[in-house]
């Protein structure tokens, strides 16, 4: 396997169109952390994008980061946090940027800060047939043209190389705190109906973490009105980190479920699992055996939602994609001689 | 060519004769939105289901025409504005809500539902839909997911396209496809994000699952004015400077406060240079710890006074007074163009410099109010066509409002979209790849260019066609719209 790491955006750009010219496919690779997650893909050559890894803007007032691709997360955060910011991808520090907006990576505290893919704002890529295409704008609000800086976050590489970035980010909260109760879904949901602008409340089978994040009389007020909600905390921590443990990541698969919230019970099985209430987001540690991910595909299906693997093997299930043709369609527009990751997409894409 | 009379029957047939319009009157009522821009369309439907929806688009397919969705009409970009053989698919009599669902934060609904009706609606549930575009009273759900629809409330929750979970999209060809999902992810490419802002020209959005947002415990709006226009745009970089992100953060100048308030009575002191409306929510502590960080940031930059809102009467007259902002400046001439541009927030200040100059040099009256805190500008220039040399005075001053706010950094359009007004701007901030690439998502979903043609991407943009993506200017634009088109 040959291994690309080029230097500059002009190299990458020159890279994938030789790659194009000479049907070599490649395998785009950021920190390698979301690299599990989509189907098996045969490639020639992995293409590193992690010598793209420059700040290119930030201004604090503008609420807006612009980073190369290549940009390692908890480097990213560093800088932020300097202006007391984030981008709260609350990914490994090792990941990169493009890695965890290419995989369409979720942040545990979804609930309040939203789908990571809205953070981006702009970004330029590199087609599979080598055309450098810039998306977006550096504003928070943009309505020109379409969002292609949208379909290329979470297409795990298969239409264009994401060679940089503009992200919106946040001020950091002034105040954390995780409260611990007893309890199932049903505990967590109580929560929420009090605190809904909580960050997250995640649940195990060992309980509910609820996590709360803002002002620090905001944080005490929330915390007064989680505990009448859901009984005497067993536990609260101010600095500790979210989730406190991850139960599922002890497996040697994990897959990553998506359900309407309501119905993350019918999802869960077994006991090394969580899920965050209120988003559907759920997290599930299985055996080698392909059983049991069979087992879990199914019982999401049932429930409106989709589990892909996101380490392990196991890709990504079969479950259809909508408007199929037009997935046809853009895979093609995009990379026309198939050289970006062919397969690894849902859908065979 | 087009068979309009086949396609009428057709669609009569499967519609009922109420629900096709093609006298003359109707012909022209529809053939424009709330933009300046005026067009042509052979046909207007209405249907009342999805699978009126799929009937209009098959008849359209059948018999050559065009298809031009529209909601209430109240965009400003002439997306809406059909030209040529077109049938205008109208949602207006699509305004259900069909499901409300507060366990999983979402509601269906159909796409002609007004925005304001929404958010009334899930009050009871102690939700709201936070996308509230000043038009909210009357633009539809379906438009504003077309436009990406902003509003004052977008600063801290976001723009559409982060509260639609999913769509129904009824195809060019007939096909019915829901794009994302009830869960928070889904298969596939995240064509719902495309869907939003595609200003109808990727199909019609027959229904709509939008996310609930819960209604804050507390809310606190306050009213800040200043003598001079500088010091309130360094207030709106010093209170984001300061961590906060305040629910809304609004600015009207002198010239708008002057009409809101002969129209609304809001209270807005006249006499200012500038009004920063300032609302931050939360819970209690939150909004007071937000209140005095963004009042420290004003006083820093000597603030003239700082009303609170003292109850909810007096803050909905606040915001009454904010949008209708708008329609309170058919006080000071005529006519007017409302514009509609983004900026680096830093850069706000001599970007309204640079505004000012623009109307001076073509002698017009220029009044700006806008989301200050997203950059979002909407200059005002007023008139009156009925002078002559007037209109073209106006143009070119739009031309330079443009090319100001993307000299900034910025974008062309914020929330009200490209439409038929701006398409030719586009090659102002796309290189000719980049437009080529859009026109391949266009292509993708839309092969044989049937929905809403002629917006959005310039003419010469085509996929596959790297080097030719060239724009036409606007005068030939204007050239092939019917006589009169402009205002």
């Amino acid at each position: 396997m040959d291994l690309i790491h080029p230097a500059s955006k002009a190299d990458l750009v020159e890279v994938v169109g030789d790659a194009n010219a000479d049907r070599r496919r490649l395998l785009p690779v950021g920190g390698r952390r979301h690299l599990d997650k989509g189907n098996p893909a045969e490639v020639d050559a992995e293409l590193w994008t992690t010598q793209l890894d420059r700040l290119v803007a930030y201004e604090p007032a503008e609420m807006i980061a612009v980073v190369e691709a290549g940009m390692r997360v908890g480097e990213l955060n560093r800088i932020l946090s300097e202006g007391d910011q984030e981008w709260p991808a609350d990914a490994p520090a090792d990941a990169t940027v493009g890695g965890v907006v290419a995989s369409g990576a979720s942040s545990v505290r979804r609930l309040k800060v939203g789908a990571l893919r809205d953070t981006v704002l702009e970004a330029e890529v590199v087609t599979g047939d080598g055309r450098f295409i810039r998306s977006g704008a550096r504003t928070v609000k943009n309505v020109t043209g379409y969002d292609l800086h949208k379909l290329v976050a979470g297409s795990l590489g298969t239409l264009a190389v994401i060679v940089q970035v503009a992200l919106k980010v946040r001020p950091l909260p002034r105040s954390r705190r995780t409260l611990r109760f007893e309890g199932e879904l049903d505990v967590a949901r109580r929560v929420l109906m009090a605190v809904p602008a909580a960050a997250g409340a995640l649940v195990t089978a060992a309980g509910v973490e609820v996590r709360l994040e803002g002002w620090a009389g905001e944080v005490e007020e929330q915390s007064h009105a989680a505990t009448a909600a859901a009984g005497r905390a067993l536990r609260a921590s101010d600095d500790g980190p979210f989730p406190s443990a991850a139960p599922w990541e002890t497996r040697p698969v994990v897959a990553e479920i998506a359900v309407p919230p309501s119905r993350l019970d019918l999802a869960i099985e077994g006991d090394a699992w969580g899920a965050l209430a209120g988003v559907g987001l759920g997290w599930v540690g299985l055996g080698d055996s392909d059983g049991q991910l069979d087992a879990l595909r199914e019982r999401v299906r049932q429930a409106g939602g989709i589990a892909p693997v996101i380490r392990g093997p196991g890709g990504l299930g079969d479950e259809p994609v909508p408007a199929p043709d037009v997935h046809r369609r853009l895979k093609h527009a995009f990379d026309p001689n198939g050289v970006l990751a062919p397969g690894r997409g849902w859908g065979g894409l | 060519m087009p068979d309009v009379d086949a396609a009428r029957r057709a669609l009569q047939g499967a519609l009922g004769a109420e629900e096709v319009l093609s006298d003359p009157l109707s012909l022209r009522l529809y053939a424009r939105d709330a933009s300046m821009l005026e067009g042509g369309c052979a046909l207007v439907a209405f249907p009342r289901t999805l699978a009126d929806v799929v009937a209009c688009v098959k008849i359209a397919a059948e018999h050559r025409l065009s298809v031009v969705p529209r909601g209430a009409g109240t965009g400003l970009a002439g997306a809406s504005t059909p030209i040529g053989d077109a049938l205008v698919v109208v949602t207006s009599k699509m305004s259900r809500i069909l499901q409300v669902r507060p366990h999983d934060r979402l509601a269906w609904v159909e796409p002609g539902l007004a925005n304001l009706a929404l958010a009334d609606a899930l009050r009871p549930y102690g939700f709201t839909y936070a996308p509230d575009p000043s038009s909210q009273q009357t633009s539809s759900i379906g438009g504003n997911v077309n436009t990406n629809a902003g509003g004052p409330h977008c600063l801290a929750y976001g723009v559409t396209s982060n509260h639609v979970l999913a769509l129904d999209l009824v195809l060019s060809d007939g096909t019915v496809e829901r794009v994302g999902s009830e869960a928070p992810e889904s298969a596939g490419y995240d064509l719902r994000a495309v869907v939003v802002g595609s200003e109808g020209t990727l199909g019609i959005v027959a229904a709509v699952c939008v996310r609930l947002t819960p209604l804050p415990p507390a809310v606190r709006t306050m009213v800040l004015d200043f003598e001079a226009v500088e010091d309130c745009g360094a207030t709106v970089s010093g209170i984001i400077a300061s961590g906060v992100v305040p629910a809304a953060l609004e600015m009207m100048d002198q010239g708008s406060v002057e009409s809101a308030e002969s129209f609304a009575h809001a209270g807005f002191p006249t006499d200012a240079a500038a009004v920063l409306i300032v609302e931050v929510d939360g819970t209690p502590a939150a909004v007071e710890a937000q209140a005095l960080a963004a009042e420290d940031a004003a006083r820093a930059n000597r603030v003239r006074t700082v009303r609170v809102a003292a109850d909810e009467t007096e803050r909905a007259l606040i915001w009454k007074g904010r949008k209708s902002a708008f329609g309170a400046l058919a006080q000071i001439a005529p006519d007017y163009h409302l514009h509609d541009c983004v900026v680096p927030r830093t850069r706000l200040v001599e970007v309204l410099v640079g505004l000012r100059e623009i109307a001076a040099r073509h002698d017009l009256i220029l009044t700006n109010v806008f989301h200050a805190g997203d950059g979002n500008l909407h200059p005002v220039l007023s008139f009156d066509r009925r002078v002559p040399g007037t209109l073209e005075r106006v143009l070119r001053a739009s031309e330079e409002i443009v090319r100001l706010c993307v000299d900034a950094g910025g974008a062309l359009s914020g929330e009200h979209g490209i439409g038929l007004e701006k398409r030719d701007f586009m090659p102002l901030v796309f290189t000719d790849e980049d437009l080529s690439a859009q026109a391949c998502v266009r292509q993708a979903f839309d092969p044989d260019g049937r929905m809403n043609p002629r917006k959005v991407l310039p003419d010469g943009a085509r996929c596959g066609d790297f080097a030719a993506a060239r724009g036409s200017v606007v005068a030939e634009v204007v050239a092939d719209l019917p006589e009169g088109a402009w205002i």
